[in-house]
């Protein structure tokens, strides 16, 4: 049906889809790792310990239930699927790629050493079996953000490489504007990459896990809150001016209520973060983007009133969050906005954040 | 209009298959105590293809906070994406918001032969 759709239309939306989930297996990442990272999983069967005291009780665990690969395999690790599924079957201009966060190298407590082996592995796997095969996918940069300097090498080894766009941080007991996570700001910034934060397991909530994963997911963008106000009110974007922070898979209606209330929090309480030199909405409006996904159900009105608040139509760009069961329809998930917003959320806010995609000069691809 | 999708014993009790209806994608579903029903193939929410989720029960509602009781397993149509749930016994209402529904079609089995009608 959403082929039909894109038919139908007169124009094609562009669409670069802010968040795709490919998986590895481990034993795919085993020809990547040396020994003797390599022999804990073929030998120990090591596998990493997850942090979420749920299953999913959704109708597929994780995943939608239409996207298991036709030989059975689990959604997302078929490239070949996912073009058919996702890429061609919406007209996917650019995709952004996240990971499936199993291995989770910046999640992991302790062991940071067999952290940096697993993502110097998956970023290697990641260029070559993902990026290198297909001109619409762009990828993230993993990295042991436990360890600063070892990221940072790790940084410098594939941040350069042409399709890389982000660095994806972790959510977890150390929010991010500390110090301690300055250098990897740094190392982003030279190498023109925006820092991306996916809600990483675990994603910290004041109180500990609630007892149902509903509670969980509805309270997701919390844990978004709090790193955007630390990263803020830290000065990180004085310290850094070049960079940008996408917040991914938080929604973005939170945002306005944040804006509002650090701004207020700002005229009355400056004196003790003397460092931040503007309002904080300023700064977010500048600096931090928010992906739709999973996006509420939303009249047009109550849409843009969401807009109005922010004072910004550049701050949010479209993500599907594929394959995963609460997987947002590019033409099915948001109300219609116009076409300049349109244009705007669909594509045009994710290009001007990632400087690395290829950015339009007047209607032609550069 | 009407369609033959299949044979009767071609749907187990508590499967389902996706059909079409001239252009219409439907969903045939046979509850376990054997009945059919047939619906549009398409969830309300962000239209993905309600034959790709699964045939599942309920939990039913309770006063008891931690009580709980599976019940209708069989009879509740989830959607493959974000899990909205439709009773199929019951018009195609959506569990969550009953006065929402699925488009339903009619089902008959003539000749060992399931066949839908508009």
């Amino acid at each position: 049906m959403a082929q039909k759709s894109i038919k139908k239309g007169k124009k094609q939306r562009r669409i670069i889809d802010t968040d795709i989930h490919e998986r590895a297996t481990y034993a795919e990442l085993v020809p990547y790792l040396d020994n003797p990272w390599r022999r804990y999983i073929t030998d120990n069967h090591w596998i990493q310990e997850k942090h979420m005291p749920y299953t999913q009780p959704t109708v597929a665990g994780v995943d939608r239930a239409d996207a298991v690969t036709p030989d059975g395999g689990a959604a997302g690790t078929d490239l070949a699927f996912m073009q058919e599924q996702l890429l061609d079957a919406e007209g996917h201009e650019y995709g952004i790629l996240t990971g499936a966060l199993d291995p989770s190298p910046s999640s992991m407590h302790g062991w940071y050493e067999m952290g940096a082996a697993l993502a110097t592995a998956y970023n290697n796997w990641q260029i070559e079996n993902w990026l290198e095969k297909d001109d619409r996918l762009y990828g993230s940069v993993h990295i042991a953000a436990q360890d600063p300097q070892q990221a940072v090498r790790e940084i410098e080894r594939v941040g350069s490489h042409p399709k890389m766009v982000q660095i994806l941080l972790p959510i977890d007991t150390r929010s991010w504007g500390d110090p301690y996570y300055h250098p990897i700001f740094e190392a982003a910034e030279r190498h023109n990459l925006s820092i991306g934060m996916h809600h990483n397991e675990p994603p910290t909530h004041f109180g500990g896990w609630p007892r149902y994963f509903i509670e969980w997911h509805t309270m997701l963008p919390t844990a978004h809150m709090i790193e955007v106000s630390n990263m803020v009110f830290n000065g990180v974007f004085d310290k850094f001016p070049g960079l940008s922070l996408i917040m991914i898979e938080g929604g973005f209606t939170h945002a306005p209520h944040l804006m509002k209330k650090m701004d207020q929090q700002y005229k009355e309480l400056r004196h003790e973060i003397p460092w931040v030199k503007r309002m904080p909405s300023r700064i977010m409006q500048e600096h931090v983007r928010f992906t739709t996904q999973p996006v509420e159900e939303m009249t047009e009105k109550e849409f843009m009133q969401y807009m109005d608040q922010m004072g910004s139509e550049d701050m949010v760009c479209f993500a599907t969050d594929y394959p995963h069961w609460d997987y947002d329809s590019p033409l099915e998930a948001l109300p219609k906005l116009g076409e300049t917003l349109e244009e705007k959320i669909y594509a045009e806010n994710a290009r001007a954040s990632y400087p690395k995609l290829p950015q339009m000069q007047g209607s032609v691809l550069t | 209009m009407r369609e033959v999708v299949c044979k009767k014993e071609d749907i187990e009790p508590g499967k389902m298959r996706s059909a079409s209806l001239g252009k219409i994608p439907v969903v045939v579903c046979r509850t376990k105590d054997g009945e059919f029903y047939a619906y549009a193939n398409r969830c309300l929410h962000q239209g993905a293809p309600l034959s790709e989720g699964a045939l599942c029960g309920d939990t039913k509602r309770t006063d008891i906070h931690g009580n709980y009781e599976y019940i209708r397993d069989g009879e509740i149509l989830r959607c493959p994406w974000h899990g909205l749930e439709y009773d199929i016994k019951n018009d195609g209402c959506m569990l969550a918001e009953p006065e929402k529904k699925l488009r339903s079609f009619n089902v008959t089995i003539e000749d060992e032969h399931v066949v839908l009608y508009k």
